[in-house]
């Protein structure tokens, strides 16, 4: 467990401030369409669908924490949220060891999706403003389609950033 | 490779630390907000290289795809712009004669208040909440709660204050409430009523109203060539065509004696419904939407011990009144003056509310 959290962190806080740029700078402040895409949430799920599901929580804990220093919710709401986006990203592990691509892509659908609820029913636990709106409907699966898209592209660097090696599968000699 | 216990520990210490770090937040403590401070230091130098990186490109995109659009949009904004310079000089007349009108009750007002500039320098990242990050804060004398406007009204209040940075939610955010006031009377433009064109004003007031009193004068004037501000004013007179220097007979309405309909004044809580939502009036007396209250009226701050805000300042115009079957309320929208989608300069008003200031 404690190389679980402590091994990958060293690549994690950098990679999560780079992501964290990106998206306050690039996708924060361009919406399409009245959403804004979430590319640190499509890393989590990346790195869930590539590393599994405690790998994948640890992700979202930490890119979320870094999430809300930066920002105006409560330290650790976001990373709760980002943390339950990776490790349901993570559960494709379960089906099998190595996802394909598509079948990744469809986990991290589910997980971002899972994580761009959790937010705002993690704001109302908590006592801050909002809940599901209407808009939503659209914002969530605009968020978790995006994270799908991403996820074959983002999948090396979540792997990277968990120091997850890609499995080699070999013939057994007879 | 991991066992189910590790991975259900994993989770478990993820879960509870989040926890953890929310109650201790909550709660207000000097080291989290020590945290931020000092990670919003550490991540401005890698946000202005992203927006170095960005910046060609976003030019070389909006230069593709929004160039047109850009170039009628300027279009607009010029017209606009003559219009709006017309109604800046009857404004700043209006706005002098109630300063005096204040100074003399002896009544508070925005004007009272020292203002600090800021620039908008980032947005909330997320869907969920709808703050602006700006470029002042503590050191500059800005604290928690002051009201922040634009030219064009309220925008929102600070919940946030760091060195050199503040975050300020906006109007429309669901947790943002504040006390407002309509002032109507009953020239003010109502459901169903046709938009008074300009010739049909006299400085921005219904010639109808005036018609019981009005007579129409010829008047000698020595036209002189007007600084451009001064010049689109919003008069009906009946000259053609003004050449500077140029001594013309002009027939002009002048309304000898004014009968001024009864201002009423209703008051209420604001609040936001969320980005792109109209935001909701919630008054006092609740009849007041259906009978006083009409669709196009201004709604401005309404100040008070307890208010964030001053007295004055400009937050929107109700846009739709939707009565309740079987209630005597009704669902009072109003949208807001500013454009909260494209915001780059804005003015926090130093203003602490009566009740924070006893409390300190």
């Amino acid at each position: 467990m404690r190389n679980i959290i402590l091994g990958p962190l060293l690549r994690l806080v950098p990679v999560g401030l780079v992501a964290l740029s990106i998206q306050r700078v690039i996708f924060g402040a361009h919406p399409i369409y009245g959403v804004k895409l979430q590319f640190v949430l499509a890393l989590v799920v990346a790195a869930g669908a590539g590393g599994g599901a405690d790998r994948g929580a640890v992700a979202g804990f930490v890119l979320g924490l870094l999430y809300d220093v930066s920002g105006n919710t409560p330290l650790g709401l976001m990373a709760l949220a980002y943390g339950l986006a990776g490790m349901t990203a993570g559960y494709v592990h379960s089906f099998t060891p190595d996802p394909q691509w598509w079948l990744a892509s469809i986990f991290a659908f589910v997980g971002a999706a899972v994580g761009e609820i959790a937010i705002p029913v993690a704001e109302v636990i908590t006592g801050q403003s909002g809940w599901i709106t209407s808009d939503a409907r659209i914002t969530i699966p605009v968020v978790a389609g995006f994270a799908a898209l991403m996820c074959p592209a983002l999948m090396p660097v979540g792997r990277w950033m968990m120091g997850v090696k890609r499995k080699k599968w070999k013939a057994m000699l007879e | 490779m991991f066992s189910g216990l590790s991975r259900r520990r994993v989770l478990l210490l993820v879960v509870l630390t989040c926890v953890l770090l929310i109650t201790l937040d909550k709660r207000g403590n000097a080291v989290i907000d020590r945290a931020r401070s000092l990670f919003a230091r550490v991540v401005q130098p890698i946000d202005t290289a992203t927006q170095a990186l960005m910046l060609p490109v976003e030019r070389a995109w909006n230069g593709i795809v929004h160039f047109d659009d850009l170039q009628s949009e300027n279009e607009a904004l010029r017209d606009q712009l003559e219009h709006m310079r017309g109604n800046d000089v009857e404004a700043r007349s209006a706005v002098l004669q109630y300063r005096e009108l204040l100074k003399i009750s002896q009544l508070t007002s925005k004007f009272q208040f020292d203002t600090v500039k800021a620039q908008v320098v980032g947005e909330s990242p997320s869907n969920f909440q709808n703050t602006v990050e700006i470029n002042v804060g503590g050191r500059q004398g800005v604290a928690v709660g002051m009201p922040v406007t634009d030219g064009a009204g309220l925008i929102g209040r600070i919940t946030k204050v760091f060195a050199d940075r503040s975050i300020v939610l906006l109007v429309t955010d669901p947790g943002y409430s504040i006390a407002a006031q309509v002032l109507s009377s009953s020239d003010s433009p109502g459901t169903g009523t046709t938009t008074p064109t300009e010739s049909t004003l006299l400085n921005g007031q219904p010639v109808s109203d005036l018609t019981s009193s009005t007579t129409s004068t010829t008047t000698t004037t020595t036209t002189q060539p007007l600084p451009p501000e001064l010049q689109p004013l919003n008069t009906t007179t009946t000259a053609a065509a003004v050449t500077p220097g140029v001594t013309t007979s002009t027939a002009v309405a002048v309304p000898t004696s004014t009968t001024l309909p009864p201002v009423v004044r209703e008051t209420g809580t604001l609040q936001g419904q969320g980005a792109d939502q109209p935001m909701l009036l919630r008054f006092v007396d609740t009849t007041s939407a259906v009978t006083s209250v009409k669709v196009g009226a201004v709604v401005d701050t309404a100040g008070g011990t307890s208010s964030n805000a001053p007295q004055g300042i400009p937050i929107g115009i109700i846009t739709h009144i939707e009565r309740q079957t079987g209630s005597s309320s009704a669902l009072v929208e109003v949208t807001p003056n500013a454009n909260l989608k494209s915001l780059n300069f804005v003015a926090v008003v130093l203003y602490v509310s009566n009740q924070d200031a006893i409390g300190k």
